[in-house]
């Protein structure tokens, strides 16, 4: 008896573990599995990736707030299909082995339904390398690596992308810079480009190349310098003697400060500063530079004036005490996708969800929720669609920034126009 | 035309700052033969001294600078005395690398848990005020610092040359143990040197308030820039270190303007490797 005891117990480990694993894969799918023994009231769970400790733990947290607003928004008015909804918070810390684990924990574990994730790309690719493994549908809100949706990534059907891409970022500066002459009257035939020898800086270089053709725009010059310069007097004369339209940046804060200043000193008034955010954006820029900031123009993925965002900034204020920003308005929006997807699915299975995704059209107002709080007014997941020479794949390809401008201290979105509060101030004062 | 007097006089004034730094640097190096490799994070520590006393006691930066030097020199002096001196016994040049290093980290990072990392500003009614020298235009800070600076060369060379305590620490700086035969304290030099040195970084980070930001890193490019000067101008030479320093701001400006600010950053290292090698050539032939 004993013996056959022994002989058996690996043989039902095995298959318990085997049962293990069959539900593990099964949890993706929701209410599809085992029907009857699951109540209807079980909530449909939301996996969340982002960093919530480390040094990004204070971007996840504002993304974090974006989602816990949908859902509320959401459950207040019944959940979907009479589901409410369930966010599964996951923390990658900033790392990618430690998002891919979370990953796997989220889907065999917790049993999520759909994915949401991440805020940096590299730890956007491996989640969404375990989220097409398990099947389960994930959107990013806000990881902006091109090449996510590239050629190499064409398989990920479970992967889709509701933000702009970086190349789209910069093409949005090029046609704020031609649409910008409707309001100031002069257009804007060159641009400098005023950037840091990092990749970032190089990045900036590369679009503009891109796609400053297309809007009838001549790149007069490059000038970069080594992040953290003790000075920048040399680059301010060269873009001084190059005399362009427009300069288009890219800089940490210490160096976009300096760039400023050293503008002033030397004497220097460009008419039209466009920033590519990152350190122009930060808090302490204006704060450091005063009324010298004025003028300075970047680009915003949303902005407390932002002609559809005004309502929900101000009940999202209320609530947290902080003005919504690109993040959080982002993140928000996915919730939302998720939540008209899986109605119009009937159902958690990762497969009618993906489906359902890539038939998705949102145009204006989600059913039953708000006009889409962002500076576009239609989202749409392109199956498959060309950017400057290149494939991708499952983009929202209505996605597009927004541009604010510093006017008296405060960030006024400028374009596009039909989002704008304010108009442009043109030429720069920086004073 | 316009531009290249533009550009030589931010050469001579961007010059001057860093000769202020490789001043310091120098005396350090000149007297004790060792490599303070924590000066960069000294100017730091004078930034943020200079922004506590605007922010907490509302005090001018410029009326602080005398003040400033003061609170550095008496840092520098405390450090000299409790840690270099204990370590220049050990006669090991890499224990005193370490120290020093390790010293600048410390002091950055502390700085990063005391201040954050945010990039503060010192705003005055004048540090935005611009003059116009005829087709040049100069930004009233860097003036007054370059003035400042003047002030300091002039100072320092007659205090070494004229001093007594100047001939003693030039005396220590030829000859260590013959100075101590001589009844010189050299403990007591060691200590008045290294406060001297730090002092000026003080005095460079006070100054240099009124046009960057304050932040935990911000000595770092400024203290490789002194390393550069020191080695250019002459070992403990102080009119050396002076015109090193504007040559280097020349330098810098004039291969921007000539060649392309992108590889202003490489021309001026590939020069220092330059006069490096041709230098110890020179030194190799005579002997």
């Amino acid at each position: 008896m004993k013996k056959l005891f022994k002989a058996l117990l690996p043989l039902a480990l095995a298959a318990t573990m085997f049962a293990g694993c069959a539900g593990g894969s099964q949890g993706g799918s929701g209410d599809s599995g085992s029907g009857t023994a699951e109540p209807t009231g079980e909530t449909i769970k939301i996996g969340t990736i982002y960093a919530m400790s480390g040094d990004k733990a204070a971007i996840g947290e504002n993304i974090l707030r974006g989602i816990d607003f949908a859902v509320a928004e959401i459950n207040a008015q019944g959940g979907v299909n009479g589901r409410m909804l369930e966010v599964v918070r996951g923390d990658h810390a900033g790392d990618a082995a430690t998002g891919k684990s979370e990953a796997e924990r989220l889907i065999t574990q917790e049993h999520v339904d759909v994915m949401m994730g991440c805020h940096m790309s590299t730890v956007t690719e491996v989640v969404a390398q375990v989220c097409q493994q398990y099947g389960v549908p994930m959107i990013t809100a806000i990881s902006t690596l091109d090449k996510l949706s590239d050629e190499e990534h064409k398989a990920y059907d479970y992967f889709f992308r509701l933000c702009p891409l970086n190349s789209v970022y910069v093409e949005d500066m090029l046609k704020y810079l031609k649409d910008s002459s409707q309001q100031t009257g002069e257009e804007i035939k060159t641009v400098a480009i005023f950037t840091d020898k990092a990749a970032i800086g190089q990045e900036l270089i590369r679009c503009v190349n891109l796609f400053a053709a297309n809007y009838g725009i001549e790149v007069v010059g490059e000038v970069d310098y080594s992040g953290g310069a003790a000075d920048l007097s040399a680059q301010v004369l060269a873009l001084k003697q190059m005399n362009p339209d427009a300069i288009l940046c890219d800089s940490y804060v210490s160096d976009a400060t300096l760039f400023i200043n050293t503008l002033k000193e030397q004497n220097y008034k460009p008419k039209m500063i466009v920033a590519k955010a990152n350190g122009f954006t930060d808090p302490s820029f204006i704060t450091n530079l005063g009324s010298a900031a004025n003028g300075v123009a970047s680009v915003v993925e949303f902005n407390n004036d932002l002609t559809n965002g005004v309502e929900i900034n101000k009940e999202f204020k209320e609530q947290y005490g902080v003005d919504m920003n690109g993040h959080s308005a982002e993140s928000y929006t996915v919730v939302w996708l998720f939540k008209a997807a899986i109605e119009k699915a009937g159902s958690t299975d990762g497969e009618a969800v993906k489906q359902a995704l890539a038939d998705l059209v949102i145009d204006g107002a989600f059913e039953g929720g708000r006009n889409i709080v962002l500076p576009y007014s239609h989202i749409d997941f392109a199956e498959e669609y060309d950017l400057a020479g290149s494939k991708h794949y499952r983009d929202n390809t209505s996605a597009s920034v927004a541009i604010a401008q510093i006017q008296d201290g405060e960030w006024k979105t400028v374009w596009p126009f039909e989002f704008a509060s304010s108009k442009i101030q043109y030429p720069a004062p920086l004073e | 035309m316009d531009v290249l007097l533009q550009a030589i006089v931010n050469g001579i004034l961007l010059g001057g700052f860093y000769a202020l730094m490789g001043m310091g640097q120098n005396i350090i190096f000149g007297v004790m033969k060792i490599v303070n490799f924590c000066h960069g994070e000294m100017l730091m520590v004078g930034m943020y001294l200079t922004y506590m006393l605007y922010t907490y006691a509302g005090i001018d930066p410029y009326l602080a600078l005398p003040l400033v030097a003061l609170i550095m020199f008496l840092l520098g002096a405390g450090i000299q005395h409790t840690l270099i001196t204990p370590s220049l016994k050990t006669k090991s040049f890499t224990n005193l690398l370490f120290l020093t290093v390790g010293l600048g980290l410390l002091l950055s990072n502390g700085a990063l848990v005391l201040f954050g990392s945010d990039y503060k500003s010192i705003r005055t009614s004048y540090s935005q005020t611009n003059i116009m020298l005829g087709p040049v235009s100069v930004a009233l800070p860097k003036l007054i610092s370059f003035l400042v600076l003047i002030v300091v060369t002039i100072a320092l060379f007659s205090f070494l040359k004229y001093s007594t305590t100047g001939k003693q620490i030039r005396a220590v700086s030829q000859n260590p143990v013959g100075a101590e035969v001589c009844g010189i304290n050299v403990k007591r030099i060691y200590l008045l040197t290294y406060g001297l040195g730090i002092a000026l970084a003080g005095i460079a980070g006070c100054l240099l308030t009124q046009f960057y930001s304050i932040y935990p890193t911000a000595g770092a490019s400024f203290g490789f820039r002194a390393l550069i000067v020191v080695v250019v101008g002459g070992l403990g030479s102080i009119p050396g270190a002076f015109f090193a320093g504007i040559l280097l701001g020349l330098l810098e400006q004039m291969s921007a303007l000539f060649i392309s600010p992108s590889y202003s950053d490489m021309i001026v290292f590939i020069t220092f490797i330059v006069i490096l090698v041709v230098r110890q050539l020179l030194i190799m032939r005579r002997r």
